[in-house]
């Protein structure tokens, strides 16, 4: 019982996640920075928005509908840490698992854009109401290549539990090169979830201002804001696991390191990417991911078909 | 959800889209624009009615503070309409060393609108670029000048300050800095797939719509519309120096990002002819304190398009008339017609595209106006009852935010 | 021939009247001043034959027994002609050019609440430049406006 809650509520969960996510913030936003040619953050700084943010008034518009505004932000953070719960973070014993946890884990990443389309949508400010359209619209058009991507590599290990995944990847210690193009496709997808640039549309501040977050303010944002440093951990985490499932039976330690430098790449690339780009338009958005990412990920699909039929035999 | 018809989503007075305050009005359907309606006016400081109460030399420095980009555009445009009515000839020198600063602060203002249209489609990577970039040839402008803006340089009758040999070395070195970087932007520009895809085909003003809308500067020239004061009507020392008017025929925003970064390649060399060939002499002759009577018209092309003053005088040391017709003005109503079935998504980026600048747009009429609507003086108790009431026509009611906030303070 | 003398010729020859009220300033600067019955025709000359293509703005001015307008028009050449008409104060009603350039609107509309222009035919839409609450009898660029006063 004890040991529960100390797996929940400290580590891996929710303190351990508040740490690592506010962390993750703050090398985003400082790799960002210093792309950018900028000094960047100091290193307390996403701890201290988010304190300061804690002790801020909480305003809610008289037009809303005050329920659903106040438990839109806890609801999207609570689906995102309990994602976390599924993943293993080193070896392969997650703290929860069962067969078709990758598809538990990818809809637990789907509900916080929900949430936020709940909360944007009941602040029934103009600027909200369009963002948390616009966060559902993408929501529509990334979640395809996404779970696509991550199904490609499930599929090449024929399971639907990661624990399972972790196995045969370790059997077969080459075989997540196959999957690198599945990577690209997912790491992109992932942008669009993390709402960062070039899929920054339902906030995009010169258009919605903030989008569905304009209305919060306080703990609720604080919550929110959070909720995507999680997501950012979560999505990154689970993308190290599906996609560099090696040096996996190494031992809590060393595995833990090499687990935190998997993660740290992918924040590095997504800081990378958007550093480099700009945001792209909602239509422009949709048409890519399906004219582009789907048929890729559909072609690693195929290609994965293919090396079971003949490699694995 | 409302109706399409009342789905009207306000961007301004404040918004983050806008560096101004100034209000537009989009009617939606979906990420739709079925319409835009522009109120402009919330800048009004009162300038051409102040002008006509100063001197002519504090006119210079009044004028010049009509916008803080183009300052230097501006005190110019006036002081050629005054010397013209004057008939004063100015020294040679000091026009090369108008057109110098004139064209640094084109490349200024160029930097700046670059650093602007890349926060405004999500690419702050050039904005942060483009703005540390642009902070050479601000240290080079207060070098010269003492100031970052609001140069200062203009009197009636020729120039204050001189440009020295260490100061024109300092400019070259720094053109060469500034040359480097602009090749890259214009690469950056012309091949980044993100830009080009947010830019092309966006905002859309074709060259009979140009003519038509009477737009001027680089909205007008990336439209294929050869139209720059510095080549028709030349002032200062652009008759005496080999430029090219940069145009283009994409008509879209992408034009005009490619218009502006090649000028500042002209704006290079404009800078080095002008250097090069900097006559020695005279710094200002005499201007006498009263300007006879006359009138005159001056143009000017500033970084965001021409620039129009009207002097007229009446034989005292004061105008008789001022008016100042800023670029923006020009250009804003073509604005209407490049949204027109546009997403909201490239409405940032079209209305940057102008380059607009609303406080110069915005300068006429009485110093107090905002405040005299009720035709009396109205001390702060005054104007904070007004904007109460003001509110509550509004159907906004602050009455029990304030009680609380009273009695908070009480207790 | 100079450009501008060739411009003054053939307005001459189109219109009588002008040749009293039309003066070259100084190289590209041609001014010119018509009565408000004359003006249409002037200026529709001036726009669509003549091609002066570019209006730059329209300058109001209190003189003070009468209302001035000076339309300033531009051609590519660089030719700016100032076209001057002249109003009582007491009616100062014209016509609106948005015909011949829809973007003159804005600066129609400066003159009709800087100078309290009437002008028959100009679309309706905000006010600019003042607020909506201005009253409608106070024009600030009128020579017996004074801020002090007024504020």
């Amino acid at each position: 019982m004890l040991g529960a809650l100390f797996y929940i509520l400290i580590f891996p969960g929710f303190l351990f996640l508040v740490f690592s996510g506010l962390t993750a913030e703050f090398i985003d936003r400082k790799i960002y920075a210093r792309l950018q040619n900028r000094v960047g953050p100091p290193w307390f700084q996403a701890y201290a928005d988010f304190i300061k943010l804690l002790a801020k008034e909480d305003i809610v518009p008289a037009e809303s509908n005050p329920k659903m505004f106040k438990v839109a932000p806890v609801f999207a953070l609570t689906a995102a840490i309990t994602a976390f719960l599924y993943i293993p973070l080193w070896g392969k014993e997650a703290l929860l698992s069962f067969n078709g946890d990758v598809i538990i884990v990818l809809y637990l990443l789907t509900l916080p854009t929900l949430a936020f389309f709940i909360g944007g949508w009941y602040s029934t400010s103009l600027y909200s109401r369009l963002g948390a359209v616009r966060s559902l619209m993408q929501l529509f058009a990334y979640e395809v290549p996404l779970f696509m991507g991550i199904l490609a590599s499930a599929l090449l290990a024929d399971t639907w539990s990661l624990k399972e995944m972790v196995v045969f990847y370790t059997a077969h210690p080459w075989f997540w090169m196959f999957n690198l193009m599945g990577f690209a496709i997912s790491l992109v997808s992932l942008l669009g979830k993390l709402e960062k640039v070039p899929f920054d549309i339902p906030e995009a501040e010169t258009e919605v201002v903030a989008g569905g977050f304009t209305e919060y303010s306080g703990r609720m944002l604080a919550y929110l804001r959070l909720t995507l440093d999680v997501e950012m951990v979560v999505g990154s985490s689970l993308l190290a696991l599906v996609f560099f499932p090696f040096g996996l039976n190494l031992g809590p330690l060393p595995g833990f390191l090499l687990f935190l430098l998997k993660v740290l790449f992918i924040i590095g690339l997504i800081s990378l990417l958007r550093t480099v780009v700009a945001r792209l338009r909602i239509d422009q958005m949709i048409n890519f991911c399906w004219k582009y990412l789907v048929p890729l990920a559909l072609l690693q699909i195929l290609f994965n078909l293919i090396l079971k039929g003949t490699l694995l035999r | 959800m409302h109706d399409s018809k009342d789905f009207k989503i306000p961007i301004g007075p404040q918004h983050p889209a806008l560096k101004e305050p100034e209000g537009f009005s989009v009617a939606l359907k979906g990420e739709k624009i079925l319409g835009v309606d522009i109120r402009l006016g919330y800048n009004h400081r009162g300038i051409e009615k102040a002008a006509e109460e100063r001197t002519y030399v504090q006119d210079i420095y009044l004028i010049e503070r009509v916008c803080g980009i183009c300052s230097h555009s501006h005190s110019t445009c006036f002081v050629q309409a005054v010397e013209e009515i004057a008939g004063l000839a100015v020294p040679n020198r000091a026009l090369y060393i108008r057109t110098i600063i004139a064209e640094l602060e084109r490349i200024h203002s160029h930097l700046l609108w670059l650093g602007v249209a890349g926060h405004e489609i999500g690419f702050d990577t050039l904005l942060m670029y483009s703005w540390r970039d642009r902070e050479v040839v601000m240290d080079i402008l207060a070098a010269i000048t003492g100031n970052r803006v609001n140069y200062g340089m203009n009197t009636i009758g020729g120039v204050r300050r001189d440009i020295d040999a260490q100061q024109a070395e300092d400019i070259l070195k720094a053109l060469t800095i500034l040359e480097e970087r602009t090749k890259y932007y214009i690469e950056v520009a012309t091949q980044e797939t993100t830009i080009i895809k947010r830019l092309s085909g966006v905002g859309v003003l074709s060259r009979e719509d140009v003519l038509r809308l009477d737009a001027v500067g680089p909205t007008a020239r990336a439209s294929g519309v050869k139209r720059d004061v510095r080549a028709d009507d030349p002032y200062a020392a652009y008759a005496e120096l080999s430029f090219e008017v940069i145009t283009d025929d994409h008509a879209d925003v992408y034009g005009r990002t490619v218009v502006r970064v090649k000028e500042l390649m002209e704006s290079y060399k404009i800078i080095r002819q002008a250097l090069k060939n900097l006559p020695t002499g005279l710094l200002t002759v005499r201007a006498p304190r009263k300007i006879p009577v006359g009138e005159a018209i001056s143009r000017y092309e500033a970084p965001r398009g021409e620039d129009v003053h009207y002097v007229k005088s009446n034989g005292t040391e004061k105008p008789e008339r001022v008016k100042i017709r800023a670029p923006t003005l020009a250009n804003v109503q073509a604005v209407k017609h490049m949204l027109r079935d546009r997403y909201l998504a490239d409405m940032p980026i079209v209305v940057a595209a102008i380059d607009p600048c609303f406080s110069c747009t915005d300068r006429t009429v009485a110093l107090k106006e905002e405040d005299c609507a009720r035709a009396k003086v109205i001390n702060w108790q005054a104007l904070h009852a007004f904007s109460i009431e003001w509110y509550k026509q509004q159907g906004i009611d602050f009455t029990e935010l304030n009680k609380k906030l009273q009695d908070r303070l009480k207790g | 021939m100079t450009q501008e003398e060739k411009i003054k010729e053939s307005l001459v020859n189109k219109f009588n009247y002008l040749s009293v009220s039309i003066k070259i300033v100084r190289p590209r600067r041609i001014s010119i001043e018509v009565s408000l019955d004359n003006f249409e025709p002037v200026f529709a000359y001036l726009a669509r034959d003549l091609q002066f293509s570019h209006l730059c703005t329209i300058t109001g001015l209190d003189e003070p027994e009468k209302l001035s307008f000076i339309y300033h028009l531009a051609a590519d050449s660089g030719v700016l002609i100032n076209l001057k008409i002249a109003l009582p104060k007491s009616s100062p009603t014209l016509k609106t050019v948005t015909p011949y350039f829809p973007g003159a609107e804005i600066y129609e509309r400066e003159l009709v609440d800087l100078f309290g222009a009437k002008i028959e035919g100009l679309p309706s839409g905000h006010r600019y430049p003042l607020t909506d609450d201005w009253p409608v009898d106070q024009f600030p660029l009128r020579k017996e406006w004074k801020a002090d006063k007024n504020a």
